[in-house]
């Protein structure tokens, strides 16, 4: 059952009785007389605008929050008054560690400056020369059908989570809207590229769904954070530089350097955001390596799937350039997990095994 | 005059063309790094802030640099070569192109973080090198 509010406003005297006083001019104006702290905020640098971290100062300031938020649990903004009778939203994500990063709010300032529409910005017609049937082509769109799928998950993950957290961290819960935004616009990207002129869909993959299925699933957002903003788009933005890589003409350079770039402000989020909790609870780094311990399983399974490792034998012509992608890419997402405070991720992994096993 | 390449007028050169092609730079959003260009055994430092190149040196500097592009003299003039030809890098020169699989130019850092603000702007990064196009160079 819907939310119902413990008054029954409409037949509230009191309400009926202040809306007719105040229609004859007779304004209490209560709420002039308390106000949130003086703020004289502006851009610090004309060339962004007003941004959020120029706003971020004084009681307004995130600084000031506590790790963990008890005094507020209303949609009420961070620094506003807050007067008695405010419902609770319910939020679950309480603590600072849980979710922050000191450079969410500068990354959703460069996620809307950096936005791109497919419609338009896409070079579409350059695809025109193509042929349809060319296994090469046929290879591109299935690793599209695969990017349209890992971009809705993404959305859903952000969108799955951005809702429990509590209003006072409004910097992570903007990050989070623009990544539902980020991951609409792969999926949207990849869905056009797949389509257009005689183009197709290709065949979704088990294996991809299962991974994905580990990351959408994953019990607290933490966990969430790690398997896909450290994870899955480790692999995404590999697979954006890999996609430009094999462009022969001007559409998919586009789309793959626009995946990458999209794809490095997920990486950014979630690495100062693991560091960050593992700096302020270390005990977490042990769950969050058990929770990648199976995600990386699922890893396996996707980088073993015929509809991702055949198309990409079809473009780089052998499977040792495809073992040699893999490796590169397992090592970079390493290097991450260890600047995000989880140095062991290569001997837990079952990655590399699975890298030794290709290599024969 | 023609402006020879490498050299740090050749990084001037581009600087002001990120003021004379604002636009274009603009339209790409954000850019904020300091990055290398290590040309052979030459090391230029491009600071990038907002939308235009802010400032270009030659030598180790004091700031830290996020990250280095390395190449042979040769690979780097065969780039900037592809880009006058045609009018912008061509597929086989373009800086993902050259920086993936079979590393003509490597990407050298110290963490992950500044790796990983090469794809965050390299359309923007693009663009800058693609200028070249609009330059009178020497190239030696």
């Amino acid at each position: 059952m819907s939310y119902v509010a413990p008054k029954d406003y409409s037949q509230d005297a009191h309400i009926v009785e202040a809306a007719t006083r105040r229609m004859a001019g007779d304004l209490d104006l209560d709420w002039m007389a308390i106000r949130g702290e003086p703020a004289a905020y502006g851009p610090r640098d004309p060339r962004r605008g007003l941004t959020l971290d120029d706003i971020d100062r004084g009681a307004y300031a995130a600084a000031r929050l506590p790790e963990i938020v008890r005094h507020n649990f209303s949609m009420a903004p961070r620094g506003a008054i807050l007067p008695e009778g405010l419902p609770s939203l319910g939020y679950t994500l309480n603590r600072k560690s849980e979710i922050w990063s000191d450079r969410a709010a500068a990354l959703f300032e460069e996620g809307k400056s950096r936005h791109w529409a497919p419609s338009h910005a896409v070079p579409w017609a350059t695809l025109d020369a193509i042929d349809p049937i060319d296994r090469g082509e046929l290879a591109r769109r299935q690793l599209a059908t695969v990017l349209i799928s890992a971009g809705l998950v993404a959305s859903d993950v952000a969108a799955r989570w951005e809702w429990h957290m509590n209003q006072e961290f409004h910097e992570v819960k903007y990050l989070l809207c623009v990544q539902m935004i980020d991951g609409a616009r792969i999926a949207e990207a990849f869905r056009k590229r797949a389509l257009y002129g005689s183009g197709s869909l290709g065949i979704d993959s088990p294996a991809v769904g299962e991974l994905l299925k580990m990351i959408f699933e994953s019990d607290t957002y933490p966990m969430a954070s790690a398997s896909m903003n450290l994870l899955l788009f480790s692999w995404v933005q590999a697979l954006g530089r890999h996609f430009e890589f094999h462009a022969t003409q001007a559409a998919d350079g586009f789309l793959g350097t626009r995946l990458a770039q999209d794809a490095s402000r997920f990486l950014a989020y979630g690495i100062d955001h693991v560091r960050g909790l593992i700096t302020a609870r270390p005990n977490e780094a042990e769950v969050l390596h058990e929770h990648l311990d199976l995600v990386e399983n699922g890893l396996v399974g996707m980088l073993g799937a015929s509809e991702v490792i055949e198309p990409l034998i079809l473009l780089n012509g052998s499977l040792d350039v495809v073992v040699a992608f893999y490796a590169r890419t397992a090592n970079e997402y390493f290097t991450r997990c260890a600047a995000a405070g989880l140095p062991d991720r290569p001997a837990r992994s079952p990655v590399p095994d699975f890298i030794r096993i290709l290599r024969g | 005059m023609a402006t020879p390449f490498p050299s740090l007028a050749f990084f001037q050169a581009l600087q002001q063309r990120t003021k004379e092609a604002s636009d274009r730079f603009e339209r790409l959003g954000y850019c904020d790094t300091t990055f290398g260009v290590r040309i052979g055994d030459r090391l230029f430092r491009v600071a990038f802030e907002v939308y235009e190149c802010t400032a270009v040196g030659e030598g180790d500097g004091d700031e830290a640099l996020d990250f280095v592009l390395a190449g042979s003299l040769e690979t780097w003039i065969e780039m900037v070569r592809a880009i006058r030809e045609n009018s912008g890098a061509d597929a086989a020169h373009t800086l993902n192109t050259l920086t993936h699989i079979g590393d003509v130019i490597q990407v050298e850092y110290d963490d992950a973080e500044g790796y990983d603000k090469f794809f965050r702007y390299m359309a923007s990064l693009q663009e800058f090198f693609d200028q070249a196009r609009a330059l009178d160079l020497e190239l030696r």
